[in-house]
C-alpha cells in the first residue's frame, strides 16, 4: 500500500463502508477520500472524456477527480465529491463514469482515440447525415453520475434570513484572529467555515504561538463565543450578492438538504485561504499525484500518509515545511526542482515514478505545487478588482468595495505568522517568507499535459483554441470547456490563461481571468427553493365558499389564479356542463362571482380620475348606475374590461376581471400618484371583503324578489346596468343588475362572513324554481353565445377597442384618457386590423379548434386571424365560435378557410352575438 | 437581494418593489395636437444610462411611488426621495 | 379545465396550530376599517401602531403608509368619502384573516419569511412575508399579530408551517 494511515487512534469510532463493491473500514472524522486513501485505494474514478484512471488531487473543494455516487440507507445522491463528503457507517460509494468499477473500466479504450477527441471535436464530427442520430449515444456516454428516479423524501431546505455587523468567512488562523478581534471590540460577529473542524491549515503546524493547533484553535473559539460571536461550521459562503448579502449554505447529515441562510452583513472579512496549483507536465493527471498542500492536510487532519516514496515537485518555499513533516512521518522524500528540466509521470493506475529529462526518479507518489493561488471568488462577486503580483505570480485582491477586506492567504499572505500579525496590526509591514520561481505551461512541449482534469482539457487543446482564434480568455473557456465543470476551474483557470499568455507572448494579467460567478461550490437546487414546492410553489387564491362548493360536488379548477368550481356533480364533465347551461337559460344558474375585483376610487378628483383611466366616458354616470368599460394601456391596447359603478359624487367601485385585480390596483395607484394629485384621489381594494353570488336567467328576478321581499325588483323599477344598496337579514347588501350571460342577471354582494348564509338562502329559493348551481365552464359558454369577450382570450396584445366594435369614445370623447393618442396612429387605422367576429360551421365536424388559423385558402395559405373561443352551444344546439380576423367587420357572410394542423374546414363569418340579438332577454 | 429604502416605510427587501419607469417622462397633452414622433418617443424611448440613473419605483407593499437615484452599473443606491413635492 | 379537487386539501379550519415552540391562533376582530387621507395618521385618535412597538390596547390603528391606516376594533363607520374629514373609508372587516403567533424567538421566526427583525424599525406594519402581503406587529412581548388577505390566508399558513419543518 502506498497511501496508508499512520496512527491508530483508539478514540475515533470505526466506520464500515464499501466502494465499488468492496468493503473498507474508516473512522469518524474521515471523508470518503481520506478513508479510501488510508486503505491504499487511489483509483477513485475515470475522467470525463478519455476515461483515464484518476485519484484525488486535493483534500477539500479543490479536488476535481474523486466524484462518487453515494448511498446511505434509502437515500442515494449522485456526484458527491469524495474529499468533502464525510464518512458515515454503512455508506455505499460507487465511482461515476466507470463500469464495472474505477479500477477496471470498460471504456478505458477510448483513450486510444484521443487524437480525434480534442477540444471541440463534437463541433466538427457527428454531423452527417443528421446529428440527431448521434445524440442518444452521446447522451449516454457524456456526463458524470446518474440521477435516481426515486424522489427523496424529507429533502427540504430550511431557509432563513439573518444579519450581523461583521461576517468573517473562513476560520483558518487569519479568520479566527479577525473574528476574535472584532468580537472582543464589541461587534456582532458571525464566523463561518466550510469544515466541521475549524482551523484551516493550522493543523499543518507543529505549534502556533507556543501552543498545539487544537489548543490554539480552542482558545480562539472560546474567546469569540464568550464575546458573543456566533460560529457556524460546515457552512460555505457560496456567493456575495448585491448590497452586502452573503449566501451561506450549511450542510447537515448525509441525505438531508442543506440549510440556506441569507446573511446581510455590515462588513465582510474574506479569510478564504489559498489553493495549491498543479504543475503542467506530461501525464500529470495520474492517480497518485496530489498537491503538496493536500499531502499536508491528509497527514494533519486524517493521519494519512499519502505514500512511502514520495517525489515532491515544487517551485516554492511552502514545500519545505511539508517535506519535513512527511519525512518525520516516515516517508522517503525526493525533492525535485521543476524548473530545471521537463517532467513526465510514469505509471498509469499505479504510479511508478517521475522522469526529469532523461533521469527517472522512482516513486509511488508525486506531490506537485506550482505555487499558491488566493481564493478570490467572493472578492470578484462583490465587484472587487484583482491586482497581479509578479513576485508571487498570483492575482491578489486589489481595490474592492468598502465593506469587504481580505486577510491571510486569501490576500496573498501565505506565511501564517505574518498573516496573523497583519490582522492584529494592519498597518505594520510584514516581511514574508514565501518565495517562488515562476513556473507555467510551456506550449509546444512534448507529451499529453493536463490543464483541466474534470473536463479532460490538455495543453494541446489550448494551443488548438489559439490556432482557431479563440484567444480571449472567455472564448478559450467555452471552446475548450476548461473551467466549466463543477470545480469551476479551481485547479485549471490559472494554468489555462498562463498557457494562452505564453502562446500569445503576452503577460498573464493582460489575458485576465474569466468572470467569477456564484455558487463557489455546487449547491443543490433544493437549497434555492426550500419550501416553495408542491402546493407552496404556486398557491392559488381560495374562495370563502369553497367548503360549500365541495359539499355540492364541485370540480374545483385553477382559473385566473383562483381555485373555482368548473362544474358541479358526478358524471361526465361535458354532460354536467351542458345541463348547467340549459338550466341557466331555462330557469336560472347560481354562480360564485366572489373573485371579481371591487376596487373603490374615492375623493374630490375621483370622477376626473376614472374618466381619465377609462376609455369610455365615466363622468356622465349618475349614482346608482353601472357602466361597462375598457382600461387601455398607453399603447391603446385593451388591458382590462369590467364594470364601474358610481356610488356617489366622489365614489366609484371598479369591478375589474378577477385575474387582473392586483394589476389594475397597481395601475390605478401609479396614475394616481404620477400624473394626478394623490391627496384628492384614493384607491382602496376591498375585493377580499366581499362575496358575490350571481343569479342569472329568466327566473333570476323571481329568486331575488323572494330573497328581498321589501325591494321593488321589477323590470321597470330595477333596470339593467343599475344597482341598489339595501339589507338582507340585517347585513348590508349591494345588488347589481349586470349580465355576463345575456340573460337577466343579478350580482348579490355582501361581506364574506355572511356568504354561506346567502348562498344557502339563494339555493333553497332557487331549487324549487328549477334553478341550480353553475360553474365557470357553463358561464364561459353562456357569455360566448352572447358574444361577450374575455380579455386575453378573445383579445391579444394588439387589440384596440374599435376592433371590438366599440368606436364611439375614440371619435367622440374629448377629455384625455389613457391610450387616447395611440388610437389615431397609422397602425390603429389600417384596414388589416384583426376584428372580433363570430364563426358558423355547416359541416358535422363539431366545434372548431381554438387557435385554428383563418386563411385565404391558397395552396400556400397566409394567416388572416384565428379562432379565440369555440364551444358546442347547448342553447342553440350547434357549434359557435368567436374569432379575430383581418377586416372582419366588413366581411360578414364571407366564407373563410379554417386551418389546423394541416386539416382545413370552411366557416362563415357572422356577428359574434348568437343569442338574443335584440336584447329582450337581457332587459327583461 | 438588494435593499431599497421606501421614503414612507424605510429599508425593505427588493422583492417588495417594482420598477415603474424612468423619471422625467411627461405625458404630452393629448387634448391638443401631438405628432406621431412625440408620442412614439413618449411611449418607447428610454434613456437607459450607464451609471447614475433616476427612476420611479413603487413600493408595492404600501403602493407608494418614489424616486430612486442609483448606479445602474454598481447597483449602489444613491438616494430615495418621495415623488410628491411637499412631503418629508 | 382540469378537475384539481383532489390536488388541493380542504380549506384550513379555524383551529389552533401548535408547532415546535410556537402556537398559531386564529383571531376574530370586531372590525377592520381602511382609512386613507392626507391626515389619516396625524388626525387619528386611536393609538398608532408601527414596528416593532408593542400595542396592547383593544382598539388601535395600524400605520400602513404615509396616508393610510387600518383601524382595528374602532367605532363603527360609514363607508365612503368623508368630505369634512377628507378621508376615504372602507370597511374591510372580512378582507383580512388575522392570526396571533406566540413564540419566544421572534427574530428567528420572522427570518423564515423575509428580512424582518425587531432590530429593523419601520414606520409601516405592511410587509411582504413569505411572498404574501401582510400587516405584522406585536400585541405583546411574545405575541405577533398578523393580518393576511383572506383569500391567501391558507397559502400563507401553509408556507409558514412548511418552512418550519426541518428535514
Amino acid at each position: 500500500m502506498s497511501s496508508h494511515r499512520i496512527s491508530r487512534s483508539v478514540s475515533e469510532r470505526v466506520l464500515n463502508f464499501t466502494f465499488d463493491g468492496r468493503r473498507y473500514v474508516g473512522r469518524e472524522g474521515d471523508t470518503i477520500a481520506s478513508a479510501l486513501l488510508a486503505n491504499g485505494v487511489r483509483v477513485m474514478g475515470r475522467s470525463f472524456k478519455y476515461h483515464r484512471p484518476r485519484g484525488p488531487w486535493g483534500a477539500w473543494v479543490d479536488d476535481p477527480n474523486a466524484v462518487m455516487s453515494v448511498r446511505l440507507g434509502t437515500v442515494e445522491l449522485p456526484n458527491c465529491p469524495a474529499t468533502t463528503t464525510y464518512l458515515e457507517e454503512g455508506m455505499v460509494a460507487r465511482s461515476v463514469n466507470a463500469w464495472p468499477s474505477a479500477q477496471f473500466d470498460i471504456k478505458a479504450g477510448l483513450d486510444v482515440f484521443h487524437r480525434w477527441l480534442s477540444a471541440g471535436f463534437y463541433y466538427k464530427t457527428f454531423m452527417w447525415p443528421d446529428w440527431h442520430l448521434f445524440e442518444p449515444m452521446i447522451r449516454r456516454m457524456a456526463g458524470l453520475g446518474a440521477v435516481s428516479d426515486d424522489v427523496l423524501e424529507n429533502y427540504v431546505s430550511e431557509q432563513t434570513h439573518d444579519r450581523c455587523a461583521v461576517l468573517v468567512i473562513g476560520a483558518g488562523p487569519a479568520g479566527l484572529v479577525a473574528a476574535r478581534k472584532a468580537a472582543e471590540a464589541g461587534e456582532d460577529v458571525a464566523l463561518v467555515d466550510d469544515h466541521r473542524l475549524l482551523g484551516g491549515g493550522v493543523y499543518q503546524q507543529k505549534t502556533l504561538e507556543g501552543k498545539t493547533p487544537d489548543v490554539w484553535v480552542a482558545e480562539q473559539t472560546a474567546a469569540i463565543t464568550a464575546a458573543g460571536g456566533r460560529i457556524l461550521t460546515a457552512t460555505t459562503a457560496f456567493g456575495i450578492f448585491d448590497h452586502q448579502l452573503v449566501g451561506l449554505v450549511q450542510q447537515g447529515a448525509f441525505g438531508t438538504a442543506p440549510k440556506l441562510i441569507r446573511m446581510r452583513a455590515g462588513r465582510v472579512v474574506m479569510a478564504t485561504g489559498a489553493l495549491d496549483r498543479p504543475i503542467t507536465f506530461a501525464n500529470n493527471d495520474r492517480p497518485g499525484i496530489f498537491s503538496v498542500d493536500a499531502a499536508a492536510e491528509y497527514l494533519a487532519r486524517y493521519d494519512v500518509l499519502l505514500g512511502r516514496r514520495i517525489a515532491l515537485v515544487s517551485n516554492n518555499t511552502l514545500a519545505d515545511g511539508t517535506e519535513a513533516r512527511l519525512t518525520t512521518a516516515g516517508a522517503t522524500v525526493i525533492r525535485i526542482d521543476p524548473t530545471t528540466g521537463a517532467l513526465k509521470a510514469r505509471g498509469s493506475k499505479r504510479l511508478k515514478g517521475i522522469w526529469q529529462d532523461d533521469r527517472l526518479h522512482s516513486a509511488d507518489t508525486i506531490l506537485a505545487s506550482g505555487g499558491m493561488t488566493p481564493t478570490v471568488h467572493l472578492w470578484r462577486h462583490a465587484g472587487g478588482k484583482l491586482d497581479w503580483c509578479d513576485n508571487r505570480q498570483v492575482f491578489v485582491p486589489g481595490k474592492g468595495p468598502d465593506f469587504l477586506t481580505a486577510v491571510g492567504a486569501a490576500n496573498g499572505e501565505f506565511d501564517i505568522d505574518a498573516a496573523i500579525a497583519k490582522v492584529r496590526e494592519p498597518e505594520t509591514a510584514i516581511k514574508t517568507s514565501y518565495h517562488m520561481t515562476p513556473l507555467w505551461p510551456q506550449p509546444g512541449s512534448k507529451g499529453r499535459q493536463w490543464i483541466d482534469f474534470q473536463h479532460d482539457v490538455t495543453l494541446k487543446d489550448v494551443e488548438l483554441a489559439a490556432r482557431e482564434n479563440y484567444v480571449s480568455v472567455e472564448h478559450l473557456k467555452r471552446y475548450t470547456t476548461l473551467g466549466m465543470a463543477h470545480d469551476q476551474g479551481k485547479t485549471s483557470n490559472m494554468a489555462g490563461l498562463a498557457a494562452m499568455a505564453a502562446i500569445q507572448d503576452r503577460p498573464i494579467p493582460e489575458i485576465g481571468t474569466t468572470t467569477f460567478r456564484p455558487p463557489f461550490v455546487p449547491v443543490p437546487i433544493e437549497t434555492y427553493h426550500g419550501h416553495h414546492r408542491g402546493q407552496n410553489l404556486h398557491p392559488v387564491k381560495r374562495l370563502r365558499l369553497e367548503n360549500a362548493h365541495r359539499a355540492a360536488g364541485a370540480a374545483l379548477c385553477e382559473y385566473g389564479g383562483w381555485l373555482r368550481p368548473g362544474w358541479y356533480g358526478a358524471g361526465e364533465a361535458k354532460d354536467r356542463i351542458r345541463a348547467e347551461v340549459l338550466q341557466a337559460r331555462k330557469a336560472a344558474g347560481i354562480f360564485d362571482g366572489s373573485p371579481l375585483g371591487k376596487i373603490e376610487v374615492m375623493g374630490p378628483d375621483a370622477e376626473d380620475f376614472v374618466n381619465f383611466v377609462y376609455y369610455n366616458t365615466i363622468a356622465t354616470m349618475k349614482p346608482g348606475q353601472i357602466r361597462y368599460g375598457f382600461m387601455l394601456t398607453e399603447g391603446g391596447v385593451v388591458y382590462d374590461d369590467g364594470v364601474i359603478a358610481r356610488l356617489g359624487p366622489n365614489r366609484f367601485v371598479i369591478s375589474c376581471s378577477s385575474s387582473h385585480v392586483d394589476g389594475v390596483r397597481n395601475h390605478l395607484e401609479t396614475w394616481r400618484q404620477d400624473g394626478n394629485d394623490p391627496d384628492r384621489i384614493y384607491v382602496q381594494d376591498t375585493t377580499a371583503h366581499w362575496a358575490t353570488v350571481t343569479v342569472t336567467g329568466p327566473k333570476a328576478r323571481d329568486i331575488v324578489a323572494a330573497l328581498l321581499p321589501n325591494e321593488d325588483v321589477s323590470a321597470k323599477a330595477f333596470q339593467h346596468m343599475t344597482f341598489i344598496e339595501t339589507e338582507w337579514q340585517g347585513t348590508p347588501i349591494r345588488v347589481a343588475r349586470v349580465s355576463f350571460t345575456g340573460d337577466s342577471s343579478f350580482e348579490l354582494s355582501l361581506r364574506q362572513s355572511k356568504a354561506e348564509d346567502l348562498w344557502g338562502a339563494v339555493k333553497s329559493l332557487a331549487e324549487p324554481m328549477g334553478a341550480g348551481l353553475m360553474g365557470l365552464e357553463a358561464m364561459l359558454i353562456l357569455r360566448a353565445e352572447k358574444g361577450f369577450i374575455v380579455v386575453g382570450k378573445d383579445t391579444d396584445g394588439e387589440t384596440m377597442p374599435h376592433d371590438l366594435g366599440f368606436g364611439v369614445p375614440r371619435s367622440k370623447k374629448k377629455a384625455a384618457f389613457l391610450g387616447d393618442r395611440s388610437l389615431h396612429t397609422e397602425k390603429a387605422n389600417t384596414k388589416v386590423r384583426n376584428q372580433l367576429v363570430g364563426l358558423q360551421v355547416e359541416d358535422d365536424s363539431g366545434p372548431l379548434p381554438t387557435g385554428a388559423h383563418l386563411t385565404n385558402g391558397d395552396t400556400r395559405p397566409k394567416s388572416q386571424g384565428y379562432v379565440t373561443s369555440s364551444y358546442l352551444s347547448p342553447t342553440l344546439d350547434q357549434p359557435i365560435a368567436l374569432a379575430m380576423v383581418q377586416n372582419g367587420a366588413a366581411r360578414m357572410g364571407e366564407t373563410v378557410t379554417v386551418w389546423h394542423l394541416g386539416e382545413t374546414r370552411n366557416a362563415t363569418i357572422c356577428s359574434p352575438c348568437f343569442f338574443d340579438t335584440d336584447g329582450d332577454r337581457l332587459n327583461a | 437581494m438588494q435593499i431599497f429604502t421606501c421614503p414612507s416605510c424605510g429599508a425593505r427587501d427588493e422583492r417588495e418593489f417594482h420598477f415603474s419607469g424612468e423619471l422625467g417622462k411627461v405625458r404630452p397633452n393629448t387634448t391638443g395636437e401631438v405628432n406621431e414622433e412625440e408620442w412614439a418617443t413618449y411611449l418607447h424611448t428610454q434613456g437607459n444610462e450607464l451609471g447614475a440613473v433616476r427612476e420611479v419605483w413603487m413600493h408595492m407593499t404600501c403602493a407608494e411611488l418614489f424616486v430612486m437615484e442609483r448606479d445602474s452599473v454598481t447597483m449602489e443606491v444613491l438616494s430615495t426621495t418621495p415623488l410628491r413635492k411637499d412631503v418629508s | 379545465m382540469r378537475n384539481d379537487t383532489a390536488r388541493w386539501p380542504e380549506p384550513r379550519s379555524s383551529e389552533l396550530i401548535e408547532l415546535d415552540g410556537l402556537t398559531i391562533t386564529p383571531v376574530t376582530l370586531d372590525r377592520q376599517v381602511l382609512v386613507s387621507g392626507t391626515n389619516a395618521l396625524s388626525k387619528e385618535t386611536l393609538p398608532l401602531v408601527t414596528w416593532p412597538e408593542v400595542e396592547s390596547a383593544a382598539s388601535y390603528a395600524l400605520a400602513v403608509r404615509r396616508d393610510r391606516v387600518l383601524r382595528v376594533n374602532g367605532p363603527a363607520v360609514i363607508d365612503g368619502w368623508d368630505e369634512d374629514a377628507e378621508l376615504a373609508i372602507s370597511d374591510v372587516s372580512d378582507g383580512y384573516r388575522v392570526f396571533d403567533i406566540r413564540c419566544h424567538d421572534m427574530d428567528a421566526l420572522l427570518g423564515y419569511g423575509g428580512e424582518v427583525a425587531l432590530s429593523l424599525p419601520s414606520r409601516s406594519v405592511a410587509r411582504l412575508w413569505f411572498g404574501f402581503g401582510t400587516f405584522i406587529y406585536r400585541i405583546n412581548e411574545n405575541v405577533l399579530r398578523i393580518h393576511v388577505v383572506d383569500y391567501q390566508a391558507d397559502a400563507m399558513i401553509d408556507a409558514l408551517v412548511s418552512a418550519l419543518i426541518k428535514s
